[in-house]
């Protein structure tokens, strides 16, 4: 018995964004990223072809790693001391993107400052020769102080700057546009609240194609479906035709999993949890693929290990032949 | 270039301009004065001249209606001159007038053919009794009856132990000729209220109250019911507001040890500080106030009478009683007659309140077969939605922004309340109007909506509400609260601090008027019916004596329609208690009301908060339902 599956056509297409800049675009990559287009749900290949896949970034700090779990200091060793050596890791690792996540302290533990986090992106760039995407410590007046700086002595180079948020993106805005650089938008799992932040964010003069969003998710058991649910809404506005929703998204699930108990404790849990390295790397992929199912363009890891992991899951969805 | 005359009727010579010059510029060089509060921006509508005679070209009529400009009216600082005309600059008052005359809540007045003693549930009866003799033996009470019995038919009444007291002396005392009034009550037999010597009675007066309840402010009405007429009014804010801003944290509050008492001693003090100064102010009395009929939320209501209001706020969210009995005012505590009849109007839900049963009627909703909107803009927002057919209601928490409350300058709307205001979209200077033309001392709920659309149509404000400091202006500036914008210095103002709006104050705004909004579009959307079919959009509220519906739609509170849809009523659940009061088939009309209405709970339904957080914009996340908005801005 033939069964005809039923084929959506949309109106709306998701925006066409690349990463980074090649020496004769203005910058000094070596590789750069494009992602978005899309023209239906994800993977429906019997649809529309999916021009671009998901892709994944791995995140490194060079500010303390007091946050970060056990497992990912001991995963990536000394690199963690040198950002340079660690975004050369990340790249031998098989990563697309690297992301920059600045706090609020260096690694001695000193306010974090201008200088140093100028110097700091000028590194991982030479070390280098992926797309970066470059984030302060979240606190308003902080990412300002940072970003602006490092856009200043990086343009051209089209780096993803964030995070700007709804009370916080005129000077990110401003600065990415005043130095070709491209933006990353993060609002609290909310299909308006993300709808809002692109609106201001290009009544500023900032073009659709140098924004990113990141809806916001949580980890595998902490809210996922939340994330997903939300991820999935803006995904079938921006096919129905709303143009302030057709940016593509990118989620943290690495940020999400680690923070979790699961992943981040390993003494004093039930036996039957099994390995915690193993339970880690676990939470890490499954909240990611999951999201790469609801529509993620960038995924944001921390393990080596869950990006092979990541990545093995989104080539075969990438090349499942319609049936 | 071609050159033109223009004249001014003021100005005794025509002034010789090139083709195009705009007539301000004219007006200038004629040295006359043009207001020009939004900076020649042509959105502010106060440049409105009359062109005579001769060719001009309208550039834009933002702010004209068509009947305007069919009278010949245009904006001086978007005309241009094409011929030889003649134009007439109006006084800056009758400008003034034009521009909201049609937004002004109308005063109460008495319906038409009103016969306060045939529509009344009050009556006064002059008695003359036959003295009791050795032959008739009957006792006082019940001589009384028999004469209110030949007298009226009436054949039954009841009354209170403290009447029956008083009732032998003033007997004696009056010789027997007494004026005995009463209450018809509405399905039972009458009470007795007060039995005056004849004499007395005559010189002295009758009065009633309407009193409205609300979360945030109580107005009282004294009315002069041998007339029917409104003789005084006040209101003021409900002193419970220490204890919580909205009804639920009322009803926590109420639920705690004496918490419920403390509150209806809360609101019993602000209506009798009320009606105390009336009564002395108009010299009567308060035994000569003899019935009060009484409106207000439910919450309200219930804390009102010391009814525990705890299940309004739980699961299934059911009120005590809906259709509350009259009782004696004794009972209550108002400062009145303690024999006359509070009157508590019916309500629907825990959520619909007698303030919007008598609103609709004040309304007049139901008497229309048009689809129309009816909403009461107070602490909640209340909206109804219907025609003589059919009504469905709903209710959305809304907070006292708009009354002034929990907005850092807010006020009521009184004597010195910025009423409304102009931003200079060049200079971001703002012009205001203030309420008895005073010294600002703060900013009304009509003056914020102006100040909020006008701070966004130049730029102060994103979409999202933040300020936007990176503004070259000494009014935008970093304050304790984050950013804030001056409306005025101190020295401007009577006070010795900058009347400000800070982002926190942005935000209850927004909040508020998002609630509204959605509060419309979940209710059109469940009844299938689009809010364009509204043909009639009534205001009912505390926002003074007007709002500007402009500027209420600039920032997304009032749906975007042909500004004549709109109506404001002014406060109509007081004036629904004032019609009550003194009209019994009212008060009937208003228990069918609530019988009628059909009540949608939001807290059960979905897409409230989706409603809410697209509204949570300025205008609105879906700017395609602003166009006139979206015009403006660009």
């Amino acid at each position: 018995m033939s069964i005809e599956i039923p084929v959506d056509k949309w109106p709306g297409t998701v925006n066409t964004v690349t990463l980074g800049a090649t020496e004769a675009d203005g910058g000094t990559r070596a590789k750069v990223v494009t992602i978005g287009g899309e023209q239906s749900l994800p993977f429906m290949h019997f649809e529309t072809e999916m021009p671009h896949s998901p892709v994944i970034a791995l995140e490194m700090t060079p500010s303390r790693t007091d946050d970060w779990s056990q497992i990912l200091l001991d995963a990536w060793g000394d690199v963690v001391e040198d950002p340079a050596r660690w975004a050369a890791a990340i790249e031998a690792a098989g990563a697309d993107v690297i992301v920059v996540t600045f706090g609020l302290t260096d690694p001695a533990g000193d306010p974090i400052t201008p200088d140093y986090a100028v110097s700091t992106v000028k590194a991982v760039l030479e070390a280098s020769g992926l797309p970066l995407v470059v984030l302060g410590p979240g606190q308003a007046d902080v990412d300002n102080e940072l970003i602006v700086p490092v856009a200043d002595s990086t343009k051209g180079e089209r780096l993803v700057l964030g995070l700007c948020e709804d009370g916080n993106y005129r000077t990110i805005v401003a600065s990415a546009m005043a130095n070709d650089h491209l933006v990353v938008g993060r609002t609290p799992m909310d299909v308006n609240l993300a709808k809002q932040l692109n609106i201001l964010m290009t009544d500023m003069g900032l073009p659709l194609d140098r924004i990113v969003m990141d809806p916001t998710t949580g980890g595998l058991g902490y809210g996922i479906e939340y994330g997903y649910s939300v991820m999935e809404r803006l995904r079938l506005a921006a096919l129905q035709g709303d143009a302030m929703t057709q940016l593509p998204m990118l989620v943290t699930p690495g940020y999400e999993a680690w923070r979790t108990k699961e992943a981040k404790v390993g003494e004093g849990v039930p036996e039957t949890w099994g390995d915690w390295a193993d339970r880690g790397v676990h939470w890490e992929t499954l909240t990611a693929v999951s999201l790469v199912e609801a529509g993620a363009d960038v995924v944001v890891l921390r393990h080596p290990e869950s990006l092979k992991r990541v990545r093995e899951a989104i080539d075969e969805l990438m090349t499942a032949a319609p049936a | 270039m071609a050159e033109y005359n223009v004249r001014f009727a003021s100005h005794p010579e025509p002034i010789g301009v090139p083709a195009g010059t705009l007539l301000v510029d004219a007006a200038r060089e004629a040295s006359i004065e043009v207001q020009q509060p939004c900076g020649g921006q042509g959105r502010c509508g106060r440049c409105a001249v009359q062109v005579d005679s001769g060719a001009v070209r309208r550039r834009s009529v933002l702010r004209l209606s068509p009947a305007d400009v069919e009278a010949g009216f245009a904006l001086a600082c978007q005309t241009v001159v094409e011929g030889d005309v003649s134009i007439t600059v109006p006084p800056p008052e009758v400008i003034e007038r034009r521009l909201v005359t049609d937004h002004i809540a109308p005063e109460a007045a008495l319906p038409d053919g009103y016969d306060a003693a045939e529509s009344q549930s009050i009556r006064r009866v002059e008695l003359q009794l036959t003295p009791p003799s050795m032959d008739d033996q009957t006792d006082d009470w019940g001589r009384l009856c028999t004469a209110l019995r030949q007298a009226t038919g009436i054949e039954h009444m009841e009354t209170s132990l403290e009447q029956i007291r008083g009732l032998g002396p003033i007997l004696r005392n009056s010789d027997w000729h007494v004026a005995l009034t009463f209450d018809r009550g509405r399905n039972g037999s009458p009470r007795l209220i007060r039995v005056q010597p004849a004499a007395e009675a005559l010189e002295a007066p009758l009065c009633g109250l309407a009193i409205d309840v609300g979360t945030t402010t109580v107005s009282v009405w004294l009315v002069d019911l041998l007339t029917g007429n409104v003789t005084r009014q006040a209101s003021q804010y409900n002193q419970q507001i220490a204890r919580g801003e909205d009804v639920i944290s009322r009803i926590i509050y109420a639920s705690k040890g004496d918490g419920g008492s403390e509150l209806r001693d809360l609101v019993v003090g602000t209506i009798n500080e009320m009606v105390d100064t009336m009564c002395a102010r108009a010299k009567i009395e308060p035994a000569d106030i003899v019935k009060a009929t009484v409106s207000g939320n439910s919450t309200m209501m219930h804390l009102l009478l010391g009814i525990p209001p705890e299940s309004i706020r739980l699961e299934p969210f059911i009120t005590p009683i809906n259709h509350l009995p009259r009782v004696p005012a004794s009972e209550v505590g108002i400062a009145m007659n303690r024999d006359g009849v509070v009157d508590p109007l019916p309500g629907v839900a825990s959520y619909v309140g007698a303030d919007i049963t008598a609103g609709v009627f004040a309304s007049g909703l139901r008497e229309s077969p048009d689809t129309t909107l009816f909403i009461d803009v107070g602490t909640n927002g209340e909206i109804v939605f219907g025609s003589s057919e059919w009504m469905v209601t709903c209710a959305c928490s809304a907070g006292p922004a708009f009354e002034g409350a929990g907005v850092i300058h807010g006020m009521r709307a009184n004597t010195g309340a910025i009423e409304e205001v102009w931003i200079d979209g060049s200079t971001h200077e703002p012009s205001l109007r203030v309420i008895g033309n005073a010294a600002p001392r703060g900013i009304c709920g009509s003056g914020l909506i102006a100040l909020i659309a006008e701070m966004f149509l130049t730029g102060v404000l994103d979409k999202a509400g933040n300020i936007n400091q990176t503004l070259e202006t000494p009014r935008v500036r970093r304050g304790l609260h984050g950013a804030e914008y001056v409306v005025a210095w101190a020295e401007e103002a009577e006070g010795n601090e900058d009347i400000v709006i800070t982002r926190v104050d942005i935000d209850n705004l927004l909040r508020a008027k998002a609630a509204i909004y959605a509060g419309f579009k979940v209710l059109a959307d469940r009844v299938g019916v689009p809010l364009e079919m509204a043909e009639h959009v009534l205001i009912g509220g505390s926002f003074g004596k007007y709002i500007n519906v402009e500027k209420a739609i600039d920032i997304g509170l009032l749906p975007d329609m042909a500004w004549d849809r709109f109506e404001f009523l002014g406060n109509t659940s007081v004036k629904g208690a004032y019609l009550a009061l003194i009209d019994q088939a009212v008060r009937d009309e208003i228990a069918s009301i609530a019988s009628d209405m059909t009540y949608i709970e939001l807290s059960a339904d979905n897409s409230f908060y989706e409603a809410f957080t697209s509204a949570l914009f300025l205008p609105h996340t879906d700017l395609s339902l602003f166009p006139s908005v979206e015009a403006a801005m660009t």
